[in-house]
């Protein structure tokens, strides 16, 4: 807020830009809230611990063993962040190469969680890593037989794709027209690699448990989990976008005033219809998958019925929930159904990566994750969160810049 | 072990019967996904704010046509409004009543069928009349008589000089051949600067001096031949 000292105080980039306009002392206060004390709280457990990680090694965090090699880190951190990143591809394809423009206000937004998305997940892998300094070796080392090694690759090329994107608004934001009309022209071809990097990244991960047919339960392993990975991503990445514009509605509603926002209802319901038509489909193929993998024999066990819960509760039932909102136009329903979607794909990568891998073993020879390993985790998913709050607060995420609008 | 559960050929059989069952159980689902309630509650809501745009409008913009914003139009320059009883009126847009100027309408008897895209009602005077279009499929339901008797009818295109009343029969694919909103306005610039190009140099300069054009451009552009000018724009 603009007070009296404001008017003498010199307009400074660091004030404006940074400071949001307000004074040091006024801004410093202005953080003082219950959300920032939980975030401080939970960032002072898991940074020193990260450090701890490098300083110590992964022996002394971790409970990641010979039988165990991959954690939450992976199956959380990486699995997860990865996929829930998927909005940036999937809109930017819908808006950018689909022309479908209506779901223009939506773009940056969804491309900002994909790449903090990205940034949070190499972190997490960085700490994973027994020797992270030598993932350089992978772009030299042409093991083009390896899923590893595509995964590298994807996420290399697409974590620097989605920079290249992010630089749209950022540019916007400190105001250099010329090189932010570079970018933006380029941003038609940017959207075309990151469609095909994502595509090939996203399935990836899923082929990377093609190597452990012995390890993954035969309900969740089926030689087309690839294909799985790759359309559960883009309904990961519709029930993102539906999850975060309902949070970002409320949060940040004083930037929506006035911006064509009032259409959001539309979007919503119209991505609300596109979820319910991919995710039905997942439920037949995943169900296809068991066909195939002649694994219902399984569905009978404690791990089916962890299956079925799975299949019906977080596949079938979100998909009749947008179905049913997009229908009678109920945006609530719909969103009901994008957080249950988001819940069931993490639950999914959890499954495949953590509860369901190594299942024959006994259950003392099980990876459980360290606390250490789970603060972490939550560390990561706080820094991501409080990035996307500093930079939408300040950044044109939500709208553009009326300085840069496109009129001419 | 349980990998036998089945054999081979029976969980074949099983994947095409799920595959079949798929794709029946789909297209119920896929009509249900696409039907429901559609866009007439948001019309609904804009329908109050009818009178003040018809009002508000030609002070605030200085296009030379005037459409309001709750009004769907036809590239025929009919217009359509959906009503809160679900009927839809029907009247000709400010263009088309600048363009043939202080005129009568031959209008569709009550319980008529019109049809979207073909000719529902004439325009003109007492030696010639210019067919319009029907902006959507429906039964006609009340005639503004006024319109139909005084030669100046027509009056206040999207008030006072509406046309006739139709229920629709197919409004939903009716809605998606007409214009609205921002995309209306456009087209009636386009439309106005078609016109301009057709201008003779003594009505020049009514443009010049940023007027708005007279009532009857048509007869001023072609005289006795207005209503071949006049059928080109109404697309008859």
């Amino acid at each position: 807020m603009a007070n009296g000292t404001a008017m003498t105080a010199q307009p400074s980039f660091f004030r404006e830009k940074i400071l949001m306009g307000m004074g040091t002392r006024e801004y410093l206060r202005s953080l003082l809230t219950p959300f920032n004390a939980v975030a401080a709280v939970i960032l002072a457990i898991g940074l020193p611990l990260l450090v701890y990680r490098f300083a110590a090694g992964l022996g002394a965090t971790t409970n990641l063993s010979q039988t165990a090699p991959w954690g939450i880190w992976i199956g959380f951190d990486m699995m997860t962040g990865i996929v829930l990143a998927a909005g940036g591809f999937t809109i930017g394809a819908t808006v950018q190469l689909f022309g479908m423009k209506d779901y223009h206000p939506i773009e940056r937004p969804a491309i900002l969680t994909a790449f903090l998305g990205y940034v949070v997940a190499v972190v997490g892998l960085l700490a994973d890593l027994g020797r992270p300094w030598n993932i350089i070796q992978a772009l030299f080392n042409y093991g083009t037989a390896s899923a590893l090694f595509e995964v590298a690759w994807c996420v290399m090329c697409y974590t620097t794709v989605l920079l290249l994107e992010f630089t749209v608004p950022f540019f916007e934001w400190m105001g250099w027209r010329k090189i932010h009309r570079i970018m933006k022209n380029a941003l038609i071809a940017l959207t075309v690699l990151s469609v095909m990097f994502s595509t090939m990244h996203q399935s990836a991960l899923g082929s990377l448990f093609l190597l452990a047919p012995t390890k993954l339960h035969p309900l969740w392993y089926t030689r087309f989990i690839f294909i799985f990975f790759f359309i559960s991503a883009i309904l990961a990445g519709i029930s993102m976008v539906i999850v975060e514009s309902s949070i970002s509605h409320k949060i940040f509603a004083h930037q929506l005033k006035g911006h064509g926002h009032g259409d959001e209802t539309k979007l919503i319901l119209g991505l609300g219809k596109a979820g319910a038509v991919v995710s039905f489909a997942y439920f037949f193929l995943k169900l296809q998958g068991v066909i195939d993998g002649h694994a219902w024999g399984y569905l009978a066990t404690p791990y089916g019925a962890w299956f079925l819960v799975e299949l019906l509760g977080f596949v079938l039932l979100p998909s009749l929930l947008f179905a049913y909102g997009a229908r009678n136009r109920k945006v609530r329903v719909v969103r009901w159904g994008g957080g249950l979607m988001v819940a069931g794909i993490v639950l999914n990568r959890l499954n495949v990566s953590v509860i369901a891998f190594n299942w024959q073993l006994p259950a003392a020879q099980r990876y459980v994750p360290s606390w250490m390993e789970i603060a972490v985790s939550f560390a990561l998913v706080t820094i991501g969160v409080l990035a996307f709050r500093w930079i939408v607060n300040r950044m044109p995420i939500l709208r553009e810049d009326p300085r840069f609008a496109e009129h001419h | 072990m349980n990998h036998d559960f089945l054999s081979l050929y029976p969980a074949h059989m099983a994947e095409y019967l799920l595959a079949v069952a798929y794709l029946v159980m789909f297209i119920p689902f896929w009509k249900y996904v696409q039907g429901g309630k559609r866009a007439e509650v948001e019309v609904r809501v804009a329908a109050p704010a009818r009178a003040r745009a018809a009002v508000a409008a030609p002070a605030a913009l200085p296009s030379w046509f005037q459409i309001p914003s709750n009004v769907y139009l036809h590239p025929g320059h009919t217009w359509a409004r959906l009503e809160a009883d679900g009927t839809v009126t029907v009247g000709a847009d400010d263009f088309a009543h600048k363009l043939v100027g202080p005129t009568r309408a031959a209008l569709p008897a009550p319980g008529a069928d019109v049809v979207q895209g073909e000719t529902a009602f004439y325009v003109g005077d007492s030696k010639k009349s210019v067919p319009m279009i029907a902006p959507v499929d429906g039964k006609v339901v009340a005639v503004n008589a006024e319109a139909a008797k005084k030669d100046d009818g027509l009056g206040d295109p999207y008030g006072k000089g509406w046309l006739f009343k139709v229920r629709p029969t197919r409004l939903k694919s009716n809605l998606h051949q007409l214009l609205g909103g921002a995309t209306a306005k456009r087209f009636l610039d386009a439309a106005g600067e078609a016109l301009s190009m057709r201008l003779t140099p003594e009505l020049g300069a009514v443009l010049q001096d940023g007027g708005v054009p007279i009532d009857g451009l048509a007869r001023a552009i072609a005289g006795e031949e207005w209503d071949a000018v006049a059928r080109r724009f109404f697309l008859t």
